[in-house]
């Protein structure tokens, strides 16, 4: 099974090169997959009705539970073949549907990716690995929603899909992990084989966590509005993602866990009265529709509806009808799918109302998609009539709930059997319409597809007996967790279920005809079901992007003043109330013993800090912190630090001293640098800077409470002479205890130098030559949302015509 | 083996004074870097190997022993760093030779990215908590001198922000390691794993834990410390950029692990929790302020704020799994996120402008770079099996371990308004058509000269995919890390010797949580 | 700055400042000093220098252009410490050659002397260069 998915990944990744040089037989090269594919999990029917399952077991990264094991039961032959058949006619099909595309190689890379995942997500028995196909899907389905990707609405949609898609994804990991630690296995075959989950205090939380991952999967209401809007993508993307296979996914994985998590209250109204409204809703929603595609795109909504309430009723009837519907849907949507992409092709229409009499120039097509259309509506003697048959049957012997079940499920029938009779008659039957072009007979790629699906449609709904044992016992047994036998048959005599087909066909029929007057009536229940939840989403969108932006501008704002405010006034909360709530506070109790020269030099250093703060010119401030600085050194003189004072007089000394030099340079202070209107936040301002001094001295207080431990310094003293060859502590500290320390400093002070050195000198360069730089950053102004960065304090920075010409932007 | 252990820092040094003391030929730079940085990645590779063979790897510098002198310590978190460093300036260097002109070249650019790699390689390795503030400072100095030089006006505004708002944080730490060790009289930060828990003041010592929070918090950058960030990272060349959102951050987010699991352990219910808010916040107003922005390098740099949040996530929850997180994360981070930003830089070159709106057409021009593009995109995405997706699932799972959900909510709502911004860029610099008026994507003769640049870009998303398939390594790796950073005993005792853990351990039984 | 006083001045200081700075710089192992400010005094004396006479005449002076001085005061730096390789001791351990020259004074050198020069080149070399540059512009 594995080499199946990898082998879908590589021809995946060599499709463009194909295409590239088998040209016009690439679709037939590439079908070759699909169909081998195919043919070896047909080969293994036997094999899986005769044992159960086949399982194959990777070790991936075992330490995470996360392993390659795949498993292949009734249930995931089922959908194997579905997605590799149907995948073979698709592959054809794309071919012509897009002939001479430019981008004709990456549509395939696309397909056979999702391909890939999608058998991975059918095979996989890891609840990690089918998550890990899962988001692939999720991935390909963004890329081929968005083929067409220079048109705007391909990429919102192709958006809108991959979001809801994989938010959903991302729940139901966790809720899988979950169901992981609930069952104390990521494997589903163990997991099934558990019955006392429901019990687990998890349950409730890890069932709808995973639901929600397969309803919007499968585009239950109220997450069905994505699947609409991929209809932007290629009609056969359309035929094979969203209506045969990934939409199904969601499908396939509650039934998955239906041994597992089934079987409760909770399961059957959440699981089964979800199902139930989007059968309904989706049946309905269909018909404000004139767009071929839009009306397949509810239809299957419906469909999906009504596969996930069978699930949710989870009796074994139920579960038959699932499988059974699940077959005839995909047979006959694929088919009528392929066949709207072809009279789009053909006649560059997909509006309904603009389409007619093309069974004459259609034959072909018009035949497959007749087939289809009947097998949609129910009728005998195709496979539609036996699905629908089981499914009035599964809801009529229902023990609570019968006539609820059984009324919607006709009512949406019924709406089905319009829809069928909209696309599949209407734009063949009557007078030939002018359409954009002139239309021909889809090319032999295009038909043949929709024809071999109405072949099986006949053929399974004269013998269902071939698919019946075989394929239908085997999925159904899966589902329920126990072997199951039934057949299925065309006749089951004069019935209720017959009487139930009959009244819905007829209906049917009456609907379709009345349906051009009442089309207009369905739009407002369009408004409500169908915009209501697309509107949710963008509105969603644009709170996100309002939120984001006032979010931005208050806390990004700009001001350098407003970050270093933040970033004092955290630490004084943070630190402060720390220290309070945490009882961190103590006093020494040396207070009595300061002595004078410390308090004066104190006031020195405090009274020098001041003046800087205050001072309104630079050359004053330079000054005050010259004087900041001495101070400094006659405390380290005080406490017997020659060295540290000596270097600490040359420092100060020597940065004033360049300071003034880059001060005389520079405009005067400008003190209005604020928006008008504005005052600067002084009083705020040293408030927190206030609390942040307070705090520190009190942090520093309760630190000096308790003596110093001495054990390195009086190492230092006693070995620097003999073990280091140095009486002066401090330098012996500097190149031989701590030498790595000194090695980072003179590389910091090396770094000063040379960022001073090029500060200046490139400037003075640009001043010559102003486009040096090939790198010339873009113009800074405000862009959509968020305002660009600026400084609000006067900066060393010179005026050049660059900056100018950039802060005037494309407005001016 | 103490030369295996310290060839990391020596490397570097070493070429960057030889290139400083050649500054007239620039030519002469770019060889010393390049071969600097192939060096570095081979001495990194073999201490990493050295270590998980080994164990714990130590060297106290100049031969003096713990605690008097500076002690040099690589455990598994440790080496890994340094590969992960070694790693990102092979790239950038190479990223360079095609993309810095000669201008900056003949500034002493190589030479810079050298200091920088020390210093941060410096970071990674010391144990020494002054020491550290050293590294600090070189790499605050480099990274400064990097990000101005050039010069532009908006290059100033920014760098000048960035120098600010770091010498404040540098002040924070230099007063919170000096009361550090006013309680502890050391500096070693073995020593002060034994020492700290012992100090009777414990709520003083948890207000300390705080300031070195903040200071770690603000390099790190995490909510509300990171105004730096978005301010000053879209303002330099784009291989500059790169080189400083996959590493600079994360040395701080790597510090704030050492701080959080080696040191400040005594109050884990107070702390982790603030740890835990904080993270928690980060993610959401990071990935908020993406979604806010339409120009290439402020989305990504929005970004590395929010995934920054997903690290602290890990060292917040602080269980075993938490941990190995956390540093999956870091290290699947850093590819990724440099590798975007080197993207970026293409993407400019190709279509001349780094505004959404001005970009366009690409996938068209170039599907290869569309697929270098989605690699690491979807990375940052979380999407499986890339990298992004284990350390996101392992933080997932070590939430619900613990059943802090919000913290799984808010990490969830993360990874899909991350997988919006990406989606932001690709339909619009790949998918959407050029824009009128905008410059056509280069093609033919010019698009060549730029093949060059593609090189550390694939050997990025190389690994970032070798990551994500071949998983069960690293995340072994991620395991031995985990587990020395939850039991310090190894890491005390082989700087200290044996049994100088043992205080701790009596204490642990009585009134200490220490996780197992 | 054209003054007069300041030219004699600074004929006069600038070597003994100069002198001082090694002076310092070597004792520095034992009595106040070291790389580290003897540097700064070097500094100091040939920025004395500069503003007397102008950068261009204060660079000609200097004979090595700052950035040169900085890349050899690094790289003297790095490489003392590999003076250890010889002892087989862990990097930047101190090697020390002891010679007794007279009854009452021994004289040591070692490599963390070399390691000081590698400081005092550097603080030179640093400093000046920004210095230049800013009296340059």
């Amino acid at each position: 099974m594995s080499y199946a998915i990898a082998l879908s990944f590589l021809v995946a990744a060599l499709a463009p090169t194909i295409v590239r040089f088998a040209g016009r037989a690439s679709p037939w090269i590439l079908a070759i997959l699909p169909a081998s594919i195919f043919a070896w999990f047909l080969s293994l029917t036997g094999r899986v009705r005769e044992e159960g399952s086949i399982v194959q077991q990777i070790t991936w990264v075992p330490g995470l539970d996360a392993n390659l094991t795949f498993h292949l039961d009734g249930l995931s032959l089922l959908f194997a073949l579905l997605v590799s058949g149907i995948g073979i006619l698709i592959v054809l099909y794309g071919g012509g549907y897009l002939k001479g595309h430019p981008q004709l190689g990456r549509f395939y890379l696309f397909l056979l990716f999702f391909m890939g995942s999608m058998l991975g997500v059918v095979l996989a028995s890891n609840v990690i690995s089918l998550f890990v196909f899962w988001e692939l899907t999720s991935f390909s389905s963004y890329g081929l929603i968005g083929f067409i990707h220079e048109k705007e609405r391909s990429r919102a949609a192709a958006l809108q899909a991959l979001l809801v898609t994989s938010l959903g994804g991302l729940v139901m990991l966790v809720g899988l992990i979950l169901l992981g630690s609930m069952g104390g296995s990521f494997e589903l075959t163990q997991l099934t084989l558990q019955d006392s989950l429901s019990e687990h205090p998890f349950y409730v939380g890890a069932l709808l966590l995973i639901l929600a991952g397969a309803f919007t999967k499968s585009a239950q209401f109220p997450f069905h509005f994505w699947l609409p809007g991929a209809m932007e993508a290629p009609t056969p993307v359309s035929a094979y993602l969203h209506s045969a296979t990934m939409v199904k996914a969601g499908v396939y994985l509650m039934a998955r866990l239906n041994p597992a998590l089934g079987d409760t209250t909770l399961w059957l109204y959440l699981v089964g009265g979800i199902g139930l409204v989007t059968m309904v809703v989706g049946a309905y929603l269909a018909l404000a529709h004139t767009d071929l595609k839009k009306l397949l795109a509810y239809s299957t909504v419906m469909a999906l509806g009504q596969l996930t309430m069978l699930i949710g009723l989870g009796t074994e009837l139920a579960i038959q009808a699932m499988v059974v519907f699940l077959l005839v849907h995909a047979l006959y949507k694929a088919a009528l799918f392929m066949a709207a992409g072809s009279i789009d092709h053909e006649t560059g229409t997909r509006d309904v109302r603009e389409l007619g009499g093309l069974a004459g120039v259609m034959p072909l097509t018009f035949a497959a998609s007749l087939v289809a259309a009947l097998s949609m509506a129910g009728l005998p003697p195709l496979f539609g009539f036996v699905g629908k048959e089981i499914v009035y049957d599964a809801t009529l012997s229902l023990d609570s709930g019968a006539a609820l079940f059984t009324t919607f499920a006709v009512l949406a029938n019924i709406a089905v059997v319009a829809v069928a009779g909209i696309v599949a008659l209407r734009p063949f039957l009557g007078a030939r319409r002018q359409t954009p072009k002139a239309p021909h007979e889809a090319p032999f790629t295009m038909w043949i597809g929709p024809a071999l699906l109405g072949v099986g449609s006949v053929v399974f709904g004269l013998l269902p007996a071939l698919v019946g044992p075989t394929f239908m016992v085997g999925a159904a047994s899966a589902v329920l967790g126990e072997p199951q036998s039934f057949e299925l048959a065309l006749w089951h005599g004069f019935n209720l279920p017959l009487l139930l087909s009959a009244i819905t066909v007829a209906s049917g029929v009456i609907l379709y005809l009345a349906w051009p007057r009442l089309r207009t009536g369905f739009g407002n229940f369009d408004r409500l079901f169908g915009e209501v939840p697309r509107l949710g989403y963008e509105w969603t969108l644009d709170a996100l992007a309002r939120v984001a932006a006032w979010q931005t501008r208050t806390i990004q704002n700009g001001s350098l003043r407003w970050y270093l405010f933040v970033i004092v006034a955290f630490f004084v909360a943070l630190t402060g109330a720390t220290l309070l709530f945490r009882g961190g506070i103590a006093l020494p109790d040396t207070t009595g013993s300061v002595h004078i020269f410390e308090v004066i030099v104190a006031i020195i250093c405090a009274g020098g800090a001041l003046v800087v703060v205050l001072a309104r010119s630079r050359v004053a401030a330079l000054a005050s912190l010259g004087i900041t600085g001495y101070a400094l050194a006659l405390l380290f003189v005080m406490f017997s630090a020659p060295d540290l004072a000596l270097t600490q007089l040359f420092i100060e000394t020597l940065s004033v001293i360049l300071l003034t030099l880059v001060v005389i340079y520079l405009p005067p202070l400008r003190r209005s640098e604020a928006t008008p209107g504005r005052t600067r936040p002084v009083v705020r301002d040293a408030v927190v800077s206030a609390l942040a001094g307070g705090l520190v001295t009190l942090l520093v207080w309760g630190v000096i409470a308790n003596p110093l431990d001495m054990t390195i310094p009086e190492f230092y003293g006693e070995n620097s002479y003999t073990q280091a060859h140095g009486r002066n502590i401090v330098n012996v500290i500097l190149v031989d205890f701590r030498a790595i320390d000194t090695m980072g400093e003179i590389l910091v002070l090396a770094l000063a130098g040379i960022g001073v050195f090029t500060l200046m000198r490139l400037r003075a360069n640009r001043a010559r030559a102003p486009r040096v730089f090939a790198y010339r950053l873009a113009p800074e102004e405000e862009r959509g949302l968020v305002p660009a960065e600026r400084t609000d304090i006067a900066g060393p920075l010179p005026d050049d015509d660059e900056w100018e010409q950039d802060e005037r932007g494309p407005n001016s | 083996m103490s030369w295996l252990l310290l060839s990391p820092m020596l490397i570097p040094f070493l070429g960057a004074s030889v290139a400083f003391l050649a500054w007239n030929r620039p030519r002469f730079g770019q060889v010393v870097g390049v071969v600097s940085a192939v060096l570095l990645l081979i001495t990194s590779v073999a201490l990493l190997l050295d270590v998980h063979a080994n164990g714990i790897r130590v060297v106290q510098a100049a031969n003096w022993e713990a605690p008097f002198g500076i002690s040099f310590v690589a455990d598994h978190l440790s080496a890994i760093m340094v590969v992960l460093t070694a790693i990102i300036g092979l790239a950038t260097i190479v990223y360079s030779l095609f993309d810095i002109n000669r201008e900056r070249t003949y500034y002493g650019y190589y030479p810079l990215l050298l200091t920088l790699l020390f210093g941060v390689n410096g970071a990674f390795l010391t144990g020494d908590l002054f020491n550290l503030y050293v590294w600090f400072e070189v790499l605050l100095l480099a990274s400064f001198v990097l990000m101005s030089l050039g010069g532009t006006r908006p290059q100033l505004d920014g760098t000048l922000k960035y120098v600010f708002i770091n010498l404040l944080a540098s002040a924070l730490l230099l007063v919170a390691i000096g009361l550090t060790y006013g309680m502890t009289g050391t500096l070693n930060m073995a020593d002060l794993a034994v020492k700290l828990p012992l100090v009777e003041n414990s709520g003083l010592v948890t207000a300390v834990a705080t300031m070195f929070l903040i200071a770690f918090g603000i390099k790190a950058g995490i909510f509300p410390l990171f105004a730096w960030l978005p301010a000053s990272y879209h303002t330099p060349p784009v291989a500059v950029s790169a080189i400083f959102a996959g590493l600079l951050t994360k040395v701080g987010v790597y510090t704030l692990i050492r701080a959080f699991t080696l040191l400040f352990t005594q109050d884990v219910g107070y702390t982790h929790q603030l740890l835990l808010w904080a993270a928690g916040l980060t993610m959401l107003t990071g990935v908020l302020g993406a979604a806010a922005q339409f120009e290439i390098r402020r989305i990504l740099s929005w970004h590395i704020i929010s995934q920054i949040g997903y690290m602290i996530m890990g060292l917040a929850l602080y269980t075993p799994l938490a941990l190995v997180g956390a540093v999956f994360y870091i290290t699947h981070h850093i590819i990724v996120k440099a590798n975007l930003f080197f993207v970026g830089g293409i993407i400019k070159r190709l279509t001349g402008s780094f505004e959404l709106e001005e970009t366009g057409g690409l996938y068209k021009a170039s599907p290869l770079l569309a697929v270098l593009f989605l690699i690491p995109a979807f990375s940052l995405a979380g999407f499986p099996p890339l990298s992004g997706f284990w350390p996101k699932y392992i933080l997932f799972r070590a939430g619900l371990e613990v059943e802090s959900y919000l913290i799984v909510a808010v990490a969830l709502i993360t990874g899909i308004l991350t997988t919006f911004s990406m989606t932001k860029i690709w339909a619009q610099a790949f998918w959407k058509g050029t824009p009128e008026g905008a410059a056509r994507p280069v093609r033919g003769s010019r698009f060549r000269e730029l093949r060059a640049l593609y090189l550390p870009v694939m050997f990025l998303a190389g690994i970032t995919i070798v990551i994500g398939v071949y998983a069960q390594p690293f995340l072994e790796l991620a395991q031995a890390s985990a587990a020395e950073l939850l039991d310090s005993r190894a890491y005390v005792e082989s700087v200290l010797g044996e049994g100088a853990y043992d205080p701790v351990l009596a204490l642990t039984g009585s009134e200490l949580g220490v996780a197992p | 700055m054209n003054s007069l006083i300041l030219r004699v001045v600074g004929r006069l200081l600038v070597p003994l400042m100069l002198l001082f700075s090694v002076f310092l710089l070597l004792r520095g192992h034992n009595e106040p000093g070291g790389g580290f400010v003897g540097g700064l005094m070097a500094v100091g004396a040939f920025g004395l220098y500069s503003l007397t006479y102008g950068v261009a005449t204060a660079r000609k002076a200097l004979f090595v252009d700052p950035r040169t001085l900085v890349g050899l005061g690094l790289l003297l730096a790095v490489i003392s410490g590999f003076g250890a390789a010889f002892i087989d001791a862990p990097y930047l351990t101190g090697v020390w050659f002891v010679w007794d020259l007279a009854p009452d004074f021994t004289l040591h050198v070692g490599t963390p002397t070399v390691f000081d020069v590698g400081v005092y080149l550097v603080v030179i070399g640093g400093v000046l260069m920004a210095l230049f540059s800013v009296e340059d512009d």
